[in-house]
């Protein structure tokens, strides 16, 4: 069966009146849900998951997979206008989207964000679909030593992005990797930093910290400020990007789809560590990178797209292998087994149905979300009208429901405005948020990946070179490195030369 | 007041006594609220697939929603150990007991007494554990992958999905019996593990039949089975016992609740389980898992936890791997 024949069986499927209804049900649940501050996708997701045993597989997976990427569309809305991330993977986005609408543009970063979403959503399933066996051998081909030397890449990028003081955003990364190293030790299950609470045994939670560091200490910095209702005094101008912003946006959509993809498909990575990555690309790369954190449409035109195509990548893992690589897609996989399916290399031939269906379906949802979306960017931009004293309370109000549906743990919330009360004095003394929630999601990646690469190289550190793909990817971190000793290197000497002249 | 009427009060008062006597209120009400089901597993593990569909069939016979709850770490043992030490005991919080909540306690110190911080409520299953390597290996049998590793120390790597677990105990009980040292790589459950042997990360890896489809697809290979008897899916692949290795490892497994549960609570959710246990769905996940229906009452369940307790205790000191 040629593709095209493949691709018209699924179609068959996706446009299925019953499976279109379910696509759309999904879709509109995911938007919701990734609107929605704290309440994410895992959440929604395994509250529906019992509603799937008694419709179709194609008709409950369909369902399930547009929750997911769905929410990935949602997730940057109240990013961009109350500077608080729908979930996790949008937290990147709070920081030129809210600025963004800030100066009034409140409508084009939220259609930057809905049309870069859908064209990094599409481009990641033509990738799914073309590419998906290549792509599975080479992701692979990752293990410890090679994920170890990706993260020291992606993190020396990331050493760009912060935009204030070098030293504090340090301070931030050590917190977030102490912070990760809270619960049991992963390669010898010794218990770290548990203080004997059986609460931290198995570490805190990046939803409980995003939301205290993002969402609680917004609102009580905006407690204290006069209700001068900047934002909607704003003049909004137009709700759709201009020309001009696309000129600016092209690559970057490009760009973070590609990260975003690729990061997908490895265990582990997934869409914050993408969006985090293609915003320090964006800021690295671009000709004016002083405009980035002052509303730079790329800032959100990148991220936004990089976690949509991570949402795609995603799917590559658990079909070619029956492999999830995160717990999203782990839920997903729970779906076909109650259904009597089991995804891998066989699932293409034993049930093309399904297989192409729900590749199928995922083109629909899209083609979904993109109209849902745009229109929404009208109403959503009403939002700001409604006055802080109603909304702010809501905003606590989802944060709290959203902390407490991940785990359903009381803790959980404790955790949340604990770290509510450290992201408002952070950000009293000029300390940012995204460096500590980055190295608390990579720090235990990366020391289990170390540890685990020299049990296996018995302790030899050469390991890391000897290896190709870890080999390039520490050459590139220290050419990196070596990148911006080199106009210090220039300038100093210049300094000499100036003072020699004189 | 008559005293007829009187007498009628009595009567209503004697009748609301004894109803309250033999119906306590909550097991009567019992279950009011979905019931959170924890599984100390990452999303996505054989043990998910399992009880996803386990919790769905219980879920009928119940009347309300069984919600999996994944608690991984600390080899499956941080999800019991909570339950135990901040659930209340009355049937709305439950977990699955994998076997490393009775080893682990003899391997570092723990919250929780295995023995007694549990309500044991019904025993389901064991599991199904293979070595396997990746197909185009040079090893095709048993004997011929472990004669390389003795004649290598050291340098046959092989990944489990933690320490401590079962497949990790095994395969050093194993290399014990062999003289044989290998390198264990401790992965966060299968769903690590297995890209990494794929990729040839490892050599060979411990695991279940998770990736049966892998090896049927042509891309690993399963060495030997450890369980009692051949599989009926992979009936060319040996057990550890025809190989010589006079171990059979299948880690069984069943549903408890914290300590001092209501015996009436035990009743139905055992007898609600029971009957999810029975359904067809449940039947098929199994038979897809290759795993094997044990059931066990929650009395007969009690008495073989504690003999696992024993058991494991020697094995651990047997091994070396005791705390000091």
């Amino acid at each position: 069966m040629d593709i095209w024949q493949s691709l018209a069986l699924g179609f068959g499927v996706a446009l299925d009146p019953i499976n279109l209804a379910y696509c759309f049900l999904g879709v509109f649940i995911g938007t919701l849900v990734g609107v929605l501050p704290g309440i994410g996708p895992v959440a929604a997701m395994s509250l529906l998951l019992p509603v799937t045993f008694n419709i179709t597989p194609e008709a409950g997976i369909i369902m399930l997979a547009g929750i997911y990427y769905g929410s990935m569309y949602g997730g940057s809305t109240t990013a961009i206008l109350v500077n608080i991330p729908g979930e996790a993977a949008s937290v990147i986005t709070t920081i030129d989207g809210h600025q963004m609408a800030r100066q009034g543009r409140a409508g084009p970063a939220l259609g930057m964000a809905a049309i870069g979403s859908f064209i990094a959503g599409t481009l990641a399933i033509v990738g799914l679909m073309l590419l998906a066996p290549p792509l599975t051998k080479l992701a692979v081909k990752f293990g410890p030593v090679e994920y170890f030397s990706l993260m020291v890449l992606g993190l020396t990028i990331l050493s760009y992005l912060t935009h204030g003081s070098m030293l504090k955003a340090l301070v931030m990364a050590c917190f977030g990797v102490v912070l990760g190293l809270i619960g049991l030790d992963s390669i010898s299950a010794t218990p770290r930093l548990t203080f004997d609470r059986l609460e931290l045994i198995d570490g805190i939670g990046l939803v409980p910290i995003v939301m205290g560091l993002f969402g609680v200490a917004e609102i009580l910095v905006n407690l204290e400020r006069e209700l001068k209702r900047s934002i909607v005094e704003a003049k909004i101008t137009g709700l759709m990007p201009t020309l001009k912003d696309w000129g600016m946006s092209k690559w970057a959509l490009a760009r973070g789809s590609l990260i975003g993809f690729f990061l997908g498909i490895l265990p582990g990575g997934g869409a914050v560590i993408a969006s985090f990555l293609s915003y320090a690309v964006e800021k690295r790369i671009s000709a004016t990178p002083e405009r980035f954190g002052h509303g730079a449409i790329e800032g959100v035109a990148g991220p936004e797209a990089a976690n949509n195509a991570a949402a795609g990548g995603a799917f590559i893992p658990l079909m070619t292998l029956g492999i999830p690589p995160n717990v999203i897609m782990a839920l997903l996989l729970g779906a076909f087994m109650v259904h009597g399916l089991q995804p891998g290399p066989l699932m293409m031939t034993r049930n093309p149905e399904v297989f192409w269906g729900i590749i199928a379906s995922m083109y629909v949802g899209n083609i979904m979300l993109l109209v849902l979306n745009l229109p929404l960017v009208g109403m959503w931009v009403q939002v700001l009208r409604v006055p802080y004293r109603i909304l702010f309370p809501l905003i606590l109000m989802f944060c709290i429901i959203g902390v407490f549906s991940v785990g359903n743990a009381i803790f959980d919330i404790y955790v949340m405005i604990g770290f509510g009360i450290v992201g408002y004095l952070m950000r009293k003394f000029g300390y940012e948020g995204a460096p500590l929630v980055l190295a608390f999601v990579l720090g235990p990646l990366l020391e289990n990946n170390l540890r685990k690469s020299l049990i296996l190289s018995r302790g030899d550190f050469m390991t890391f070179v000897e290896r190709p793909i870890s080999a390039a990817c520490l050459g590139l971190a220290l050419l990196l490195l070596l990148s911006t000793l080199v106009p210090w290197l220039r300038a100093k000497r210049q300094k000499i030369a100036l003072d020699e002249t004189a | 007041m008559s005293a007829l009427a009187r007498g009628g009060i009595y009567a209503a008062v004697l009748i609301l006594a004894a109803l309250a006597g033999t119906i306590p209120v909550a097991a009567q009400e019992f279950p009011t609220r979905p019931v959170t089901l924890i599984v100390p597993w990452p999303a996505g593990g054989a043990t998910d697939r399992h009880f996803r569909v386990l919790a769905e069939t219980t879920s009928r016979h119940l009347g309300q929603p069984i919600v999996v709850d994944n608690k991984p770490g600390g080899s499956g043992t941080v999800g019991p150990a909570t339950l135990a030490a901040t659930s209340k005991p009355d049937g709305y919080t439950l977990a699955q007991l994998p076997i490393t909540v009775f080893r682990m306690p003899h391997m570092v110190k723990v919250s929780y007494n295995p023995a007694k911080d549990f309500s044991f409520i019904i025993h389901v299953t064991g599991y199904t554990f293979a070595t396997m390597v990746r197909a185009d290996a040079p090893w095709k049998t048993w004997q011929e992958f472990i004669a390389h590793a003795k004649a290598n120390p050291g340098k046959v790597s092989y990944g489990s999905p933690g320490t401590g677990s079962t497949l990790h105990v095994t395969m050093e009980q194993i290399a014990l019996q062999n003289g044989v040292k290998w390198t264990h790589v401790p992965f966060k459950g299968e769903g690590e593990m297995t890209p990494a042997l794929l990729g040839g990360h490892v050599m060979a890896s411990a695991g279940g039949t998770g990736s049966s489809q892998l090896v049927e697809a042509g891309e690993l290979r399963y060495l030997v089975f450890w369980t009692q008897d051949r599989l009926k899916r992979f009936a060319n692949v040996p057990t550890l016992l025809e190989v010589g290795e006079k171990i059979v490892s299948n880690s069984p497994y069943g549903v408890a609740g914290p300590k001092g549960m209501d015996p009436k609570i035990v009743k139905i959710l055992h007898d609600a389980f029971k009957k999810g246990m029975e359904e067809p769905a449940h039947r098929k996940v199994l038979d897809e898992l290759d795993q094997e229906y044990i059931y066990m009452n929650s009395a007969d369940y009690a008495a073989a936890a504690l003999r696992t307790i024993d058991e494991q205790g020697a094995l651990i000191e047997s091994l070396g791997l005791k705390a000091k």
